[in-house]
């Protein structure tokens, strides 16, 4: 019996350690190999202050995860903006830094470790028999499990999941993905110190070797056996690779140290294999089993009931927000500049983002010289030009994503040059990528909720404190983000994962993405190529209804009936310079332009 | 601090000891970095072949081809080569048959798939050597050791010998793939894979030559290190740790040659550190200077992620 409940001890530490690197590994996509060291980290403090200071248990434990916390933030600032491949490295180098320190210090007690911790006692009751660990390290298992939850399965999970796939359009959408990556990196090392320092506790020691290299390569393995961003999967992981051990040993009679060599034979195999046939992992990402339970009563899956609601389903209304016209706000002009042509329009805007000199070279290639452009108040502009002309170089330049060489940027006078992405991205200019960028692994909706401002699932402090207070922010965001799929009508397709879409959906649904920023000045990259023809005028009649409700619109288009149709002044540029601007008649007017370009 | 009182013996040693096993972690570092370079696959097994290929040229040598049934043993050299080839197949099958499916499935996600599935094959092969072998090491004999010194300086005739095998193997790669059409190709994937497809070359191909050089290269280097120390389960650990170091901070598209004399440069600062630090600071030394480098490489780039170059690893799409 002891011997089991010494099984189900291992299980819940090694399970409180699966958990959290899952919510690293598996929801922020940050590959670490270093987890292993943080759980050193908390255990060697645990060990030290109880050993030496005569600290009580769970004190220890507090102060080991703070310990491990610092590590954590101190690590993760050079690996912010490292690859994958990189990081990983830079994780097993951390490894062994950090043991490699540790070890280095005799009051650590060396390459030996601290051996002989002392009894611990948890509000006075002490750890005599290793079965009394079960209930402190069940709660300790679900606490991390809890917190672990609270951050993955949030506003802040759904902003995680998006830094794993695509960290750039999550920028773009104003979300600071450092601070989001420095705050997941320092919980998960606290969490994990908070892990090792109950291992330590219950082990009665803290060794170099306890928390080495393997042990760090059995907890990935774990995550990965249990399901990547799956939090009970990397429970059941747990269970797998611990009880595989007395398993063998019992079942199939292999003598302990056969058995526990078989047991890394088997997972290693496992490991190997189930990438091959499960690369999700045994309980893949999104497969809550409720949901499953559901569609098989149903008969008839709910998701298909809805996908059979045609290609492009309805459109709605678009959602309205006051902010946006505030140059309309003093009704004569407004109706003036609505009911004049184009180009009055135009003439009567105020200028809202003004571009001055913008100059960026790549080595000897001119990307933008000296451009000066502006973007005017409830107006389309177009840009124009050949391909190579620069025209996506202007929208990295206004949004921050390349840092121009010279030149200022100014958006209702305040400068954005030098700024982050995201902080533009915040003061409400807005792009949309050629490429769409949707996040392929969740949902449409998750996708356009993700683009909602302000919300409250993404403050940590509100998140854990703030009560009901985000999960009824998370209703409001959701009800917000169905509305912007209705207008662009792929409401039909709110649950499926935005990877199983076709180019113009997905177009589509990168386009109610972008509004639901609700930002005032938005930047389009080729909103209507790859559009089915049939749904190119609806996509033309969006865009008008959006400047109609006075954002500034700013588009690069190469279909000229497009840019025709819409803009009411177009930049037209060739080999990073403007070459001409006005309305697009007379572009489309000039002689040489019209050579050289429009091939008329 | 205390310069003055190193004496220029321990500096000679240290520098000898540092290029001999330099040169072993050199020869380590240019087959990964080739791999990794190429193929762009995280090959965390690298360790476990070179510890079955020093298990494999010591069983055909003293306990029989195949022990339970063929009890004849091999000469030696012919069992070395014999070992290292075997392992070499192997390394080629598990790329055609494991990596390259795996990176057909698993798309954007390629390369977590294939470390997390190599980290799997590199536990399971290590255990099966366990439980093949026993876990305790194996003494390995071949030709006669013999201790040489220079003046103060003294090291094993192995050390000049694996030396000089690990720069003439180097030098012939580099050679090979500079001059040869062969080579061309290589570094034509290297340099972008889809281009090479669209000239004809057989990119699944060129990673199963490049998987077979560079397990070969690490083949190789198992079998001197075996003679010199033993071999054992966990003889891998280490020297391909410091593999992964010298590939990376030599960057993976360099030539061999660089990669090289970055493992010997690693080395020395290994050996030299130890004249002012405790012993057991000088392999953490190494990788305070490989965390330092990584943050160097970070924090060189403005604050965008889209210009982060990688001097070789795999091609980002932007």
């Amino acid at each position: 019996m002891q011997i089991w409940l010494n099984y189900l001890v291992q299980v819940l530490i090694y399970a409180s350690f699966a958990v959290s690197l899952n919510l690293l590994l598996g929801y922020a996509g940050q590959v670490s190999v270093a987890h292993a060291a943080f759980g050193a980290i908390g255990g060697y403090t645990m060990g030290y202050v109880a050993t030496v200071h005569g600290w009580p248990f769970l004190a220890g434990a507090i102060l080991g995860a703070a310990f491990a916390l610092v590590a954590g933030v101190i690590v993760a600032l050079p690996a912010m903006r490292l690859t994958v491949e990189y990081l990983t490295l830079l994780t097993i180098a951390v490894a062994f830094v950090i043991l490699g320190v540790i070890s280095t210090f005799s009051d650590l007690g060396g390459t030996f470790g601290l051996l002989g911790i002392p009894k611990a006692s948890i509000f006075g009751t002490e750890m005599a028999r290793p079965g009394d660990w079960v209930i402190p390290c069940a709660v300790m298992l679900g606490l991390v499990m809890a917190v672990c939850h609270r951050m993955g399965e949030s506003a802040y999970g759904r902003v995680l999941k998006g830094i794993r796939e695509d960290p750039l359009a999550v920028q773009a959408m104003g979300k600071n993905v450092v601070a989001f990556k420095l705050t997941v990196f320092g919980l998960t090392s606290a969490l994990a110190g908070l892990s090792g320092a109950f291992y330590a506790g219950w082990l009665r020691l803290a060794t170099p070797g306890v928390f080495g290299f393997p042990f760090a390569l059995t907890v990935f393995a774990m995550v990965i056996l249990g399901g990547m961003a799956n939090i009970w999967g990397s429970v059941f992981g747990a269970a797998v690779v611990v009880l595989l051990e007395p398993l063998l040993r019992d079942a199939v009679r292999l003598d302990a140290s056969t058995a526990s060599t078989v047991q890394l034979i088997i997972y290693g195999s496992l490991l190997a294999a189930l990438m091959l046939l499960r690369p999700q992992g045994a309980i893949p990402e999104g497969s809550r089993l409720l949901r499953r339970l559901r569609i098989l009563i149903a008969g008839e899956g709910s998701l298909r009931m809805r996908l059979g609601a045609g290609p492009y389903g309805e459109r709605r209304e678009m959602p309205m927000n006051e902010d946006w016209a505030p140059d309309f706000a003093d009704g004569e002009r407004a109706e003036a500049a609505f009911a004049a042509p184009r180009r009055d329009r135009w003439d009567h805007a105020q200028p809202v983002l003004e571009a001055r000199g913008i100059t960026k070279h790549f080595g000897g290639v001119v990307a933008a010289e000296n451009l000066d452009m502006e973007l005017r108040a409830g107006t389309i502009t177009a840009l124009v030009g050949p391909n190579g002309a620069g025209k996506t170089t202007v929208f990295n330049l206004l949004t921050g994503f390349v840092p121009p060489d010279r030149g200022s940027v100014r958006l209702n006078g305040r400068e954005l040059v030098g700024l982050s992405p995201h902080r533009i991205a915040e003061m409400g200019l807005v792009r949309s990528f050629q490429d769409v960028r949707l996040i392929a692994r969740i949902t449409c909706l998750q996708n356009v909720m993700m683009a909602v401002q302000g919300q409250d699932g993404e403050s940590l402090l509100k998140l854990y404190l703030g009560g009901r207070g985000p999960s009824r922010c998370e209703a409001r965001t959701r009800e917000r983000a169905m509305q912007w799929l209705d207008f662009v009508g792929m409401a039909g397709f709110a649950d499926v994962p935005a990877g199983a879409l076709s180019y113009g959906q997905s177009k589509l649904v990168s386009l109610a993405r972008l509004l639901a920023t609700e930002a005032p000045v938005l930047l389009l990259d080729e909103p209507a190529s790859g559009i089915d023809a049939r749904w190119v005028e609806t996509t033309l009649q969006m865009v008008e209804a959006v400047r109609d409700q006075g954002r500034t619109v700013c588009i690069v288009e190469h279909n000229l009936q497009v840019v025709g149709r819409l803009a009411d002044h177009a930049y037209f540029m060739d080999l990073g310079r403007i070459i001409a601007q006005g309305a697009i008649e007379d572009l489309t007017a000039s002689a040489e332009l019209a050579r050289t370009y429009f091939g008329i | 601090m205390h310069l003055a009182a190193v004496n220029l013996e321990t500096f000679l040693q240290l520098t000898a000891n540092g290029v001999f096993r330099g040169a072993a972690y050199g020869i380590l570092g240019v087959g990964l970095a080739l791999i990794l370079g190429v193929t762009g696959r995280f090959h965390f097994a690298y360790g476990s072949f070179y510890t079955l290929a020093a298990y494999l040229a010591y069983t055909f040598k003293d306990r029989g081809l195949f022990p339970p049934l063929v009890e004849a043993t091999l000469p030696f050299w012919v069992a070395a080569l014999a070992g290292v080839m075997v392992v070499v197949a192997l390394g080629c099958l598990l790329e055609r048959t494991l990596y390259q499916p795996l990176a057909r499935l698993a798309g954007a996600t390629e390369l977590l798939a294939v470390f997390v599935a190599a980290l799997g094959i590199a536990i399971a092969l290590e255990n099966l050597i366990r439980l093949l072998w026993s876990s305790s090491s194996q003494p390995y004999f071949g030709p006669s050791r013999e201790a040489w010194s220079i003046g103060s300086v003294t090291f094993l005739n192995f050390d000049v010998y694996s030396a000089i095998t690990y720069a003439v193997l180097t030098l012939a790669l580099a050679a090979m793939l500079r001059y040869t059409p062969l080579g061309r190709m290589v570094r034509a994937t290297r340099s972008n894979p889809e281009l090479a497809r669209t000239v004809g070359i057989d990119s699944k191909r060129v990673y199963v030559l490049v998987f077979a050089i560079g397990t070969f290269l690490a083949g190789t280097a198992a079998v001197w290190t075996g003679l010199q120390f033993a071999v054992e389960p966990g003889m891998a650990t280490r020297p391909v740790i410091f593999a992964f170091v010298v590939a990376f901070l030599a960057g993976t598209a360099s030539s061999p040659i660089r990669v090289f004399l970055t493992g010997i440069g690693v080395a020395l600062v290994e050996q030299w550190s130890s004249m002012w630090l405790s012993v057991r600071w000088t392999q953490t030394a190494v990788f305070v200077i490989l965390v330092a480098y990584l943050s160097w490489l970070s924090f060189r780039q403005s604050g965008v992620y889209v210009k982060l170059q990688i001097p070789g690893l795999r091609r980002q799409r932007i």
